[in-house]
């Protein structure tokens, strides 16, 4: 089976690139001010999913 | 056209950088992605008030309030005081962070800086492998800006270091990842700062509260990010918040979220570039401060960048002495913070509960951490094993 890969909830995300910060994957970037997941970089490893403060980063298909 | 230095970022590190570049002869730019200089504010907005001796800022508009000094309260409500009565009245301001950026950054452009906002850096310019500028998104246009010296001003998501073969990727172990409300309609009447540290209150962090003012102040947290789950920091702020009847009437004025290295510093220089501020992980791992480490640190990089231009001699050699000088002034402060950071990390409630206590009569001569460390190595013996080797640190 596929792991779900990470994906930011837009009207969420304020903006701060912790995600970013931590991604080993570096598959998070931000563009026009909202955390975006680069789903062919991620890995699923969950780690901007926990990091997120407000719960901004979910699992896709949830 | 081509620049001296291209600075990526106009937050603190980056302005005050361009603006001692600037003032030293240097043609500068600083390119920020949003469309207005330090805005959405991602910050606790509490700095020492050291910064006064940099001479940076002009006026008081930036200052919310000047603090009294600050509290730290261990997991049973115990509280530890460092009041400017003993610490010869020198505490720390609330700043309104985004006037302060504004105020830094229109410094620099006094000085000789340009500013291009809504410029996003995609990447770095290279030719035959040496860096040679940025590239650049603005709006719909991918621009080439060529410099001399490329800076990464760029904040905690730092990627100026990463596309230059630095590793910047932060371990979720050394980043606070933060939630703060400012609220209004507070009865909150004290001029102090006050931190709040327990497990249960914010595991391997701490929530603060910054008065700004009559009946405002920021409300935050942070918690390390790895021990934090999807949404923790705002779960635990809102009960933090809905268990003190002086703030849970309040009503939020904005709601931002924040990332703050607490890591060891990074190598900060290579040939053509340098990275200053959060993005050189210039950050007191104990307190996530990094306002004042900011600027200190941008004021040696537009010197140093200021003798490269005038020299016309870019390598890592010559850059070094930047890294030279931040790592004199604050350095050694950095590192003895992310080995007390570990320290207490290790500590349970109750032997912070016990601490607290053995201080909470203390005068505290100087507003730092170092001197609650030093008082508590008076006070413990016992901690002298595991505090040893920070002594040794604070005299070196």
């Amino acid at each position: 089976m596929v792991k779900p890969k990470a994906f930011v909830k837009k009207e969420k995300c304020l903006a701060c690139g912790g995600c970013i910060s931590v991604c080993p994957q570096d598959a998070l970037l931000m563009v026009s001010s909202k955390a975006v997941v680069n789903k062919e970089h991620c890995n699923s490893c969950s780690i901007c999913v926990k990091t997120c403060p407000i719960g901004a980063i979910a699992w896709e298909g949830t | 056209m081509k620049y001296d230095a291209v600075i990526v970022g106009s937050g603190p590190a980056g302005s005050v950088t361009a603006r001692f570049a600037a003032e030293a002869g240097a043609k500068v730019l600083i390119v920020e992605r949003r469309a207005e200089v330090g805005v959405p504010v991602l910050c606790g907005e509490g700095i020492s008030e050291k910064v006064d001796s940099f001479k940076v800022l002009e006026g008081k508009r930036w200052i919310a309030t000047k603090m009294k000094g600050a509290r730290i309260f261990s997991p049973n409500g115990t509280h530890v005081t460092l009041s400017a009565e003993y610490a010869g009245n020198e505490t720390g301001y609330v700043v309104y962070r985004d006037i302060f950026d504004q105020e830094l950054a229109r410094g620099a452009v006094q000085k000789g800086a340009e500013i291009m906002l809504n410029t996003c850096a995609v990447n770095l310019l290279k030719k035959d492998g040496k860096i040679k500028g940025i590239i650049a998104q603005h709006f719909d246009e991918t621009i080439e800006i060529e410099s001399d010296i490329v800076v990464g001003a760029d904040g905690v998501e730092s990627r100026i270091g990463k596309w230059a073969g630095i590793q910047t990727t932060l371990k979720p172990h050394d980043l606070e990842t933060c939630v703060q409300y400012t609220l209004s309609n507070i009865d909150w009447d004290s001029p102090f700062c006050d931190f709040f540290l327990g497990s249960k209150v914010a595991p391997g962090g701490y929530v603060w509260v910054f008065p700004k003012g009559k009946d405002v102040a920021n409300v935050g947290i942070g918690i390390l990010a790895s021990l934090s789950e999807s949404g923790k920091a705002v779960q635990l702020l809102d009960k933090f918040i809905a268990n003190r009847p002086e703030l849970k009437k309040g009503e939020p004025l904005r709601v931002i979220t924040g990332a703050d290295p607490v890591a060891e510093p990074i190598q900060s220089v290579k040939d053509h570039l340098l990275l200053v501020g959060d993005a050189a992980r210039q950050v007191d791992p104990i307190t996530g401060g990094g306002l004042m480490h900011a600027i200190e640190a941008g004021k040696y990089a537009g010197e140093t960048i200021g003798a490269a231009v005038e020299k016309q001699i870019f390598d890592a050699q010559t850059l070094m002495e930047y890294e030279h000088r931040w790592k004199n002034a604050f350095g050694k402060k950095l590192h003895r913070s992310y080995v007390t950071k570990e320290i207490l990390l290790e500590m349970e409630d109750k032997t912070l509960d016990m601490l607290a206590d053995s201080l909470k009569d203390y005068k505290f001569e100087e507003f730092s951490t170092l001197s609650i460390i030093k008082a508590l190595v008076t006070k413990h013996p016992s901690l002298l094993v595991k505090l040893t080797p920070l002594m040794k640190l604070a005299r070196a």
